[in-house]
């Protein structure tokens, strides 16, 4: 009997992580906030034996529980590196990707009170307060990051209207040959700005003009401007304006993907640069003991 | 004159199919116009762009029309000319036109060479997509940044300590290490900002004290050795034992060699500019609270002076002549000095001494309304305590000495030898027959108006009605019941071969020595204020010295915790190095000198004069002992 009743309970587990699986639960969501919620135990935890403990004569990173704070932190920052290298690995269950992200950004978010409690609010220039500063740099473009993942996609989904990356850039190769075509008779007062149009990359642009969506040097666009009410240019005309709408989806999705991305490119590098300053913490601390 | 033109278009399967077409004209048009003889389809030519010409069928001439220019080897240019037997290669917008000798004909070679738009090239999706050469890329930066810190926060500071491990001063200017500083340097060591290594002697070595001592020499020295002379193993033994996080944290120190009980730890530096912060009482609490459980002291416990210290115990003499010992103030304890001294009848604002000081207001200091305390004793230059009263300067305006005027000249007893007192009287009588009777009365009631120092009477005194006739009797008067000297002080007749003797006074100087009281920063209080018993004390052997409740009335502990039951108006915090002093070299106790110019003060009665309840004390310089 007792065996019948945990070969249910085992069935219903199974049955349980399979529609976890089949109804896509993100990594915020991930087990019922399991990791929201530890994550959330933890920062009160602290703030509350913080209150509670009395470090004579006051807190500071030195006292006993800054070490014990400050030991916690330097650990948990390298373990939440460590998902650089695990997310290389997909794996299932409880010790699945998703589980381990999950409890990244969590845990990651914990790190904000351990570290700065850590500090008991005494904060300068120095070498101490550099690793607490990139610490929070970290923690808050993974914040960012968390926050255009939840946010943008739509966005991206609705702009892209089932199109490919390479159906983009196809389209503006289709009204190219089209307007190449079209421009052949046309005297070089009107040919010249359409060359221009082909002549210059889609993906031209520096980062302002990628988190803009704002391209003032775009050739079509000048080229539509100056072609406007000439006799001759109006079937080039049409032509300009199809390939401009292409580009502005183009731009669009190259923006929004720009938004998507640019966090890592303030995490990772952020992270590193944390990690050697938090060992020249350390060491500086051992060393003027 | 021949010239061919060839095109080559390359099939499917990547064969390549070579066209010729003879042209017949001697001079070959080129642009993008349909009526060239070689038409070029690309925005980049012009209708007509340029012509091609060979006037003797060897030399190749190419020159522009108006607007744009063209390629020839690789040059921009706008006119060619060369042999067509070597070759040239010219460049038409996105085609290359390659002209060559074949026998006796010029072949044109035709082909598109760019693509016909910047979009048609290939396109790399996953870098053009991306950030990816916008941004400087996420491993360069990562590891770029990582070096920066650890050349910039770990190998320069190491560098600046190598360089200066053995230098007593730094030259000004930036110093690497200076960004591992935790915090501003207090005052007191603010000049030491750049100098590292004078307390961070060793790399991995906590501070010690031989790097305070090596500034902090002499009595310094022997202060940071100990506490009450207690050896380091007391001290560590007197301690609370440490909570769970406390061990850990000694087992931490323990294993990276942070010993205990070093100068820095009560004195901890790197807490920020300003005045190096007072200890605080847990600091000491950690000992005292509870102390008298863990080692053998004579110490009561003390935690909190609001709530939880014991009652003062000052050095009284039990008996006269005695060694000063420790009493409880609870235990009424005396202090006998030899003296004899009512503090009421001195103080009775109605009585006669009252009216006798009143006849002499405005001499001496004293006032119409009787004597006060200032009247009698004087404060220490400093402020802090009190000298020792003196019969001269104390006493003398009342209780005179004086014996005999002569010739204007007053004769007094010489006070405190009284074998001079027996050598002066016999010689008096020994000399000549007294005119008048002696003077020499002491407690008896004087008249008031009539009397001031050195003054000779001749109307109350017993000895007027006595007239000794000899020596013995006038030394035996002064020295009895009733004579000037037995009033005030402990008498001891003659016998087996001592003459008269007078019990030397010895007053307490200072009533605590592991206390440190300040009667300047009190000022402003009334003296009868705290010592409420002077006015009805009969007795010389009375400690008049104000108890802990009565300090209570405006002290409260360091966090402003007081007992129940009592309400303090304008609450003083004191924490214990307010009154103690850990080092115990004889001064006061350290404490920050406060940041507001006026001290604090209590005041327990508002709106009196100042004059009213001034002490007397000269002004004390401000520095030194806060109260």
């Amino acid at each position: 009997m007792a065996g019948l009743i945990r070969r249910r309970t085992r069935a219903a587990a199974a049955q349980t992580e399979r529609v976890r699986q089949t109804a896509h639960e993100g990594f915020l969501a991930y087990a019922g906030f399991r990791w929201a919620k530890i994550s959330g135990a933890v920062m009160l935890l602290v703030i509350v034996s913080y209150a509670l403990i009395d470090v004579s004569p006051r807190h500071n990173g030195g006292s006993w529980y800054g070490y014990t704070l400050g030991t916690i932190g330097a650990l948990l920052i390298l373990w939440l590196t460590a998902l650089g290298y695990r997310k290389r690995k997909m794996t299932r269950g409880a010790w699945s990707l998703k589980a381990w992200t999950s409890a990244h950004v969590y845990l990651g978010l914990a790190l904000i009170v351990i570290g700065t409690w850590h500090t008991g609010f005494q904060l300068g220039w120095n070498v101490h307060t550099l690793a607490w500063a990139l610490m929070m740099i970290v923690i808050l473009s993974g914040l960012f990051g968390i926050f255009v993942y939840a946010t943008m996609p739509q966005a991206l989904a609705a702009n892209r209207e089932q199109m490919t990356q390479m159906q983009m850039v196809e389209a503006i190769r289709a009204f190219d040959r089209q307007l190449h075509v079209a421009a052949q008779p046309l005297p070089p007062a009107i040919s010249a700005p359409v060359q221009a149009s082909l002549a210059q990359d889609v993906f031209a642009g520096g980062i302002s003009n990628r988190f803009t969506g704002r391209y003032p040097g775009c050739a079509t666009a000048a080229a539509r401007r100056g072609l406007a009410g000439v006799p001759d240019a109006a079937r080039v005309m049409d032509l300009l304006g199809q390939k401009q709408a292409a580009l502005v989806r183009l731009r669009a999705h190259l923006r929004i993907r720009a938004i998507l991305e640019v966090w890592l490119y303030v995490h990772v590098p952020a992270t590193f640069a944390l990690i050697a300053a938090l060992s020249a913490h350390v060491i500086s601390v051992f060393f003027y003991w | 004159m021949a010239f061919i033109l060839r095109r080559v278009s390359v099939t499917r399967a990547g064969k390549s199919i070579v066209r010729d077409r003879a042209l017949a004209a001697n001079a070959v048009r080129i642009g993008r116009d349909g009526g060239n003889d070689i038409h070029v389809e690309d925005l980049a030519v012009n209708p007509h762009h340029a012509t091609l010409s060979s006037p003797d069928g060897r030399q190749v001439v190419v020159t522009a029309s108006a607007g744009l220019g063209f390629d020839y080897n690789g040059r921009s240019v706008e006119r060619a000319a060369f042999d067509s037997a070597s070759g040239g290669e010219l460049r038409f917008g996105g085609h290359r036109l390659t002209v060559q000798r074949e026998g006796d004909a010029i072949v044109l070679l035709v082909e598109r060479v760019d693509e016909l738009s910047q979009s048609a090239k290939d396109v790399d999706e996953v870098r053009a997509f991306s950030l990816r050469g916008l941004l400087p890329g996420r491993r360069i930066s990562a590891w770029g940044f990582a070096a920066l810190m650890l050349l910039a926060f770990i190998a320069g500071p190491i560098w600046a300590w190598q360089a200066y491990k053995d230098v007593d001063k730094r030259p000004a200017g930036f110093h690497a290490d200076g960004s591992w500083s935790s915090g501003p340097l207090s005052k007191a060591h603010a000049a030491l900002k750049d100098d590292c290594q004078s307390c961070h002697v060793e790399p991995f070595v906590a501070v010690t004290d031989t790097a305070c001592v090596s500034c902090h020499t002499g009595e310094h020295e022997k202060m940071s050795a100990a506490h009450a002379n207690a050896s380091t193993a007391t001290l560590i033994a007197a301690r609370a034992p440490p909570g769970a996080g406390d061990r850990v944290l000694a087992g931490f120190a323990e294993a990276f060699n942070r010993p205990q009980g070093r100068c820095v730890e009560c004195h901890t530096e790197h807490e920020g500019a300003g005045p190096m912060i007072a200890t605080p009482q847990q600091f000491c609490a950690d000992c005292h609270d509870g102390m008298a459980g863990r080692i053998k002291t004579s110490l009561g416990d003390a935690a909190d002076f609001g709530v939880d210290h014991p009652q003062f115990r000052p050095l009284v003499r039990p008996a006269a002549g005695a060694k000063l010992v420790r009493a409880s103030l609870d235990s009424n304890p005396r202090d006998i000095s030899g003296m004899k001294f009512p503090h009421d009848v001195h103080m009775d604002a109605r009585g006669g001494v009252a009216r006798m000081a009143a006849s002499f207001a405005g001499r001496y200091g004293f006032g119409r309304a009787g004597l006060e305390c200032k009247d009698c004793h004087s404060a220490e230059r400093d402020g802090v305590s009190f000298k020792p009263v003196e019969m001269e300067a104390d006493c003398a305006m009342c209780h005179s000495l004086a014996f005999e005027t002569v010739g204007g000249v007053t004769r007094t007893l010489r006070h405190g030898e009284p074998a001079q007192v027996i050598a002066d009287l016999t010689a008096y009588y020994r000399s000549t027959a007294p005119t008048r009777p002696l003077a020499l009365g002491g407690m008896a009631r004087r008249r008031p108006g009539q009397y001031a120092e050195g003054a000779v009477y001749n109307i109350y005194f017993r000895e007027a009605a006595l007239r000794p006739a000899r020596a013995d009797q006038a030394i035996a008067a002064v020295f009895s019941k009733g004579g000037a000297c037995y009033d005030c002080h402990t008498i001891f007749a003659p016998a087996s071969g001592n003459n008269w003797r007078v019990l030397p006074v010895k007053q307490t100087d200072a009533h605590f020595s592991k206390g440190w009281f300040d009667h300047a920063a009190h000022e402003e209080t009334k003296c009868a204020d705290c010592h409420t018993e002077a006015r009805t004390s009969k007795q010389a052997s009375d400690l008049l010295i104000p108890g802990v409740k009565q300090c209570r009335d405006c002290h409260v502990g360091e966090t402003g915790a007081r007992l129940a039951g009592i309400a303090v108006d304008d609450p003083v915090k004191s924490s214990c190095a307010m009154c103690h002093e850990y080092h115990m070299d004889g001064g006061p106790p350290w404490t920050p000198k406060p940041a507001k110019k006026r001290r604090d003060v209590t005041t327990i009665t508002a709106g009196t004069p100042r004059d009213l309840y001034s002490a007397g004390f000269t002004p004390r310089a401000r520095a030194g002992t806060g109260g």
